[in-house]
């Protein structure tokens, strides 16, 4: 019965947290396109290292763009790894938001690893130190590999980042009880996975709970295992409610507005969709906006009232 | 030990938040070190103080009147929080929800961008001036009064702040301490801008509480649309000011040039800030020699709105905005011409050239450009008999943030430097990561008497201290020095600020354009084009 009840806390954790971040990100990118709000160096120009663009150009709209997207890319996910600009700008935060994030992602990591290694067990290879598939011994180490490391680090930032702000005035200005408690719960998590793998040293527990949880047929785990597997089934069910959703939305507000410097062309889908929304009623109150108008006829007319503001 | 002012303070019931003295602020490199003179921010008469708000830090940018009785209070905190509302619409502000929404909802509060930010630096580090103050308290209104967060959630979120009529005052006054230079966004990993919050601030409190400083508003914008110019200046005024451009031309240079105006069918519209024909007229006369010379098929406005290149609402109110720009590009349609071309004017740069590219739509999308890469093709395409020996003077270049840091235009002006300034030197941090000049999101044109010594003492401090430390090898008076500020509005706050420190009495460094220089370095004009003792 518990068992089971830990494979349907499992099946519920991932379901809400996808559910739940699909919608948020949704909901994001769905949201109007908006006027342009450049920010510069914007990686994908040619000469992104000085931050130029293509207004340095004489007549810039005869030229063909060169955007160079993969760079961008990269750009983004090498910073959410490395967290360079932390690194530069503020090194003390960064030596323990470094690993308290490491520890997050090597998490991750580490169940959609024991995830993949079910799936090639349940296939029928063998996942040991000494199996004799090459798969199955390298799932092995990087299992062992990213487990350790994730609770080692994540332990040592959540307590790092406690510390942090609560010895910082400034930090400790603008914090807030579910910092704390954010720091607190991450720490638990990351402590259980400790106490799950004295237990279970090579993960083995794990990665035959993961094959229940496939098949459909519970397995049994010891406590210790038990007890990571609920937690972290917590932190996924806790995610979506605190501003986790950064390691996504950070490349929205790159890409979406930051290097969003795509020009619009007369006649183009982006010059219809301004029209439409350019076609939408306003209704601010002040006196040189003609409440109830839409933005085309606001931008064509004159202020009504000119004296209303101060 | 630092003041420490909280959030929750931003409601608190006192005369004034937070007290600026001297000896707090950012020291000053020689010769303005420690006990020099500082430009005195001016505490409002006693009058003043009765009928305005100026409860923040003693300055008031907007002279905002207080509110009479209780009842009014009321009425200005509700018509807030129905502004706060609307901010968060898709009809009422599809312009900016979508980065909106994530800068509010997003920040991991490291407080990273603070040292980024020059007014907050410059202050001694006071605490109302971080970047992610005033963005934490919109933050935390929304979550208490708007998402309607119960007091348990409120608590665990840390929530204490309260809306009254001094947390709704304060806010107004505190989105006027913040130059939209955006160095801050650039410091965040996570993308959050705390320069576009205070921006929505300042929107919300234009367009839905019809508060906004004089500057901007009722003498910017609207004179603009209403008389032509946010300058006052009228279409018979603009005449007479361009007859007084050619005679000028004529007595400096010998050439006798007539400024094309009105020219159907030119190849560009060229569009300056109004501001250089009362203030630095040698800017518009040095466009016209250079354009003269190179053979540019050219021509100015002369219909209302379209010879100021001006854009306040791209600062306060996306309405405001939206109706010069419009009106930017009806003109231009009128007259046939190819392209637009904005002079030296950052801000107009950004707002016509960039933030209006989603406004203007169908026929009115018109080409639009800076002059920078055209100066470019002159100097460095030869079309112009040019001695970098008339400019043997130490220059450096100020970046206005509008044409850089937001638009990418690095290169084009320090190429044209490097091939005619042989002394040419530059600011460091420069480029996409120099600092603002402190007259950014309208600073330079607002002129309370209170907000005037805050400019000079607060937010122009860092861009004197990078000035002085350019020109640190070279300080004596005699040595003649200039700061090429390609940018009308930067002008206007590196003028105010140097007057204020007597900067080229102490250290003869003095300011101006990038195309006076390029006419000061012309073969064909015998006479020096700058004229030092006019600053």
């Amino acid at each position: 019965m518990g068992d089971a009840l830990l494979v349907l806390l499992t099946y519920a954790a991932y379901v809400f947290i996808v559910v739940m971040y699909g919608g948020k990100a949704y909901r994001f990118a769905t949201l109007p396109m908006h006027l342009r709000w450049d920010l510069y160096p914007v990686m994908h120009e040619p000469t992104y290292r000085y931050g130029g663009s293509y207004y340095e150009h004489l007549q810039w709209w005869k030229e063909p763009r060169h955007r160079r997207f993969l760079r961008s890319f990269l750009f983004v996910l090498k910073d959410t790894f490395y967290l360079g600009e932390y690194f530069q700008r503020n090194k003390s935060y960064w030596s323990v938001l470094f690993p308290w994030h490491l520890g997050f992602i090597l998490i991750i990591t580490f169940h959609v690893l024991c995830f993949l290694a079910a799936v090639t067990m349940v296939l029928g290879f063998s996942v040991a130190f000494g199996s004799p598939d090459m798969l199955g011994r390298i799932f092995y180490y990087v299992i062992l590999l990213s487990g350790a490391c994730s609770f080692i680090l994540g332990t040592f930032g959540s307590v790092g980042m406690m510390v942090k702000r609560l010895s910082d005035r400034d930090l400790r200005g603008f914090a807030s009880p579910m910092n704390y408690f954010s720091y607190l719960f991450t720490l638990v998590v990351f402590l259980s996975g400790i106490h799950a793998w004295r237990a279970d040293p090579t993960f083995a527990d794990y990665r035959e709970f993961w094959t229940g949880v496939i098949t459909f047929s519970p397995k049994g785990v010891q406590p210790a295992s038990a007890l990571h597997i609920v937690l972290f089934d917590m932190f996924l069910f806790y995610l979506p409610l605190t501003r986790s959703m950064h390691y996504i939305t950070r490349f929205f507000a790159y890409f979406w507005v930051y290097w969003d410097d795509e020009p619009n062309v007369k006649g183009s889908e982006r010059d219809k969709k301004i029209q439409e929304l350019l076609g939408q009623p306003v209704t601010w109150a002040a006196g040189h906006i003609q409440s109830g108008k839409k933005w085309t006829e606001l931008a064509m007319g004159m202020p009504a009232d000119p004296q209303t503001n101060s | 030990m630092r003041e420490r002012t909280t959030l929750n303070d931003i409601s608190k019931d006192c005369e004034q938040l937070v007290t600026i003295r001297g000896e707090d602020l950012m020291p000053l490199p020689p010769p303005y070190q420690s006990g020099y003179y500082e430009p005195k921010i001016e505490a409002l008469s006693e009058q003043e103080m009765g009928v305005l708000e100026a409860s923040l830090d003693g300055a008031s940018a907007i002279l905002m009147p207080k509110p009479k009785n209780k009842s009014e209070e009321d009425e200005l905190v509700r018509k807030f929080l129905s502004g706060l509302r609307k901010l968060l619409t898709k009809e009422n502000n599809w312009t900016f929800l979508q980065p909106l929404t994530h800068s509010l909802d997003y920040c991991g509060k490291c407080l990273t961008c603070s040292e980024e930010c020059p007014v907050y630096v410059s202050s001694g580090r006071k605490e109302i001036y971080r970047p992610s103050y005033r963005s934490e308290l919109l933050r935390r209104i929304k979550a208490k009064y708007i998402d309607g967060t119960g007091t348990i959630s409120s608590w665990i979120q840390g929530n204490g702040v309260e809306l009254n009529w001094n947390t709704v005052a304060r806010l107004a006054e505190l989105s006027y301490r913040c130059t939209l230079c955006r160095r801050c966004a650039q410091a965040c990993s996570r993308g959050i801008d705390n320069g576009l919050i205070t921006h929505e601030i300042r929107k919300l409190f234009s367009q839905e509480m019809g508060i906004a400083p004089k500057e901007l508003h009722a003498k910017g914008t609207v004179q603009h649309l209403k008389v032509g110019s946010s300058t006052g200046m009228t279409p018979p005024a603009l005449e007479n000011i361009i007859e007084f451009i050619q005679e000028d031309i004529l007595e400096r240079t010998g050439m006798n040039i007539t400024v094309p105006v009105d020219k159907e069918g030119a190849d560009i519209l060229l569009i300056h800030n109004a501001g250089e024909y009362i203030s630095w007229p040698e800017n518009p006369a040095a466009f016209a020699v250079i354009f003269e010379a190179a053979g540019i098929n050219w021509t100015l406005s002369s219909e209302m709105v379209g010879y100021d290149a001006v854009n306040y609402g791209v600062w306060y109110d996306d309405v405001q905005f939206s109706r010069v720009a419009v009106k930017h590009a009806q003109i231009a349609k009128k007259l046939k011409v190819n392209r637009i071309m904005v002079g030296e004017c950052g801000h107009a740069h950004k707002a016509l050239i960039t933030i209006a590219d989603r406004i203007l739509t169908g026929d009115l999308s018109i080409p639009r450009e800076s002059c920078l890469p055209l100066l470019e093709e002159i100097v460095l395409g030869g079309r112009l008999r040019l001695d970098p020996e008339r400019n043997n003077f130490p220059v450096t270049l100020h970046d206005p943030c509008n044409m850089v840091r937001l638009m990418g235009i690095v290169e084009p002006q320090r190429r044209i430097l490097r091939k005619i300034a042989p002394q040419f030197r530059e600011m460091e941090p420069h480029g996409v990561r120099n600092y603002c000049c402190g007259g950014g999101s309208g600073f330079a044109i607002m002129s309370p008497k209170s907000f005037v010594g805050w400019k000079a003492a607060i937010s122009g401090r860092m861009k004197l201290k990078q000035t002085l430390e350019t020109f640190s090898d070279v300080m004596a008076p005699e040595t003649r020095k200039y700061v090429c500020a390609p940018c009308s509005n930067c002008k206007g706050q590196i003028r105010d600020l140097f007057n204020a420190y007597g900067v080229w009495e102490k250290c003869g460094i003095s300011y101006g354009g990038l195309v006076e220089l390029i006419v000061n370095a012309m073969v064909d004009i015998k006479k020096p084009f700058i004229d030092w003792e006019w600053h």
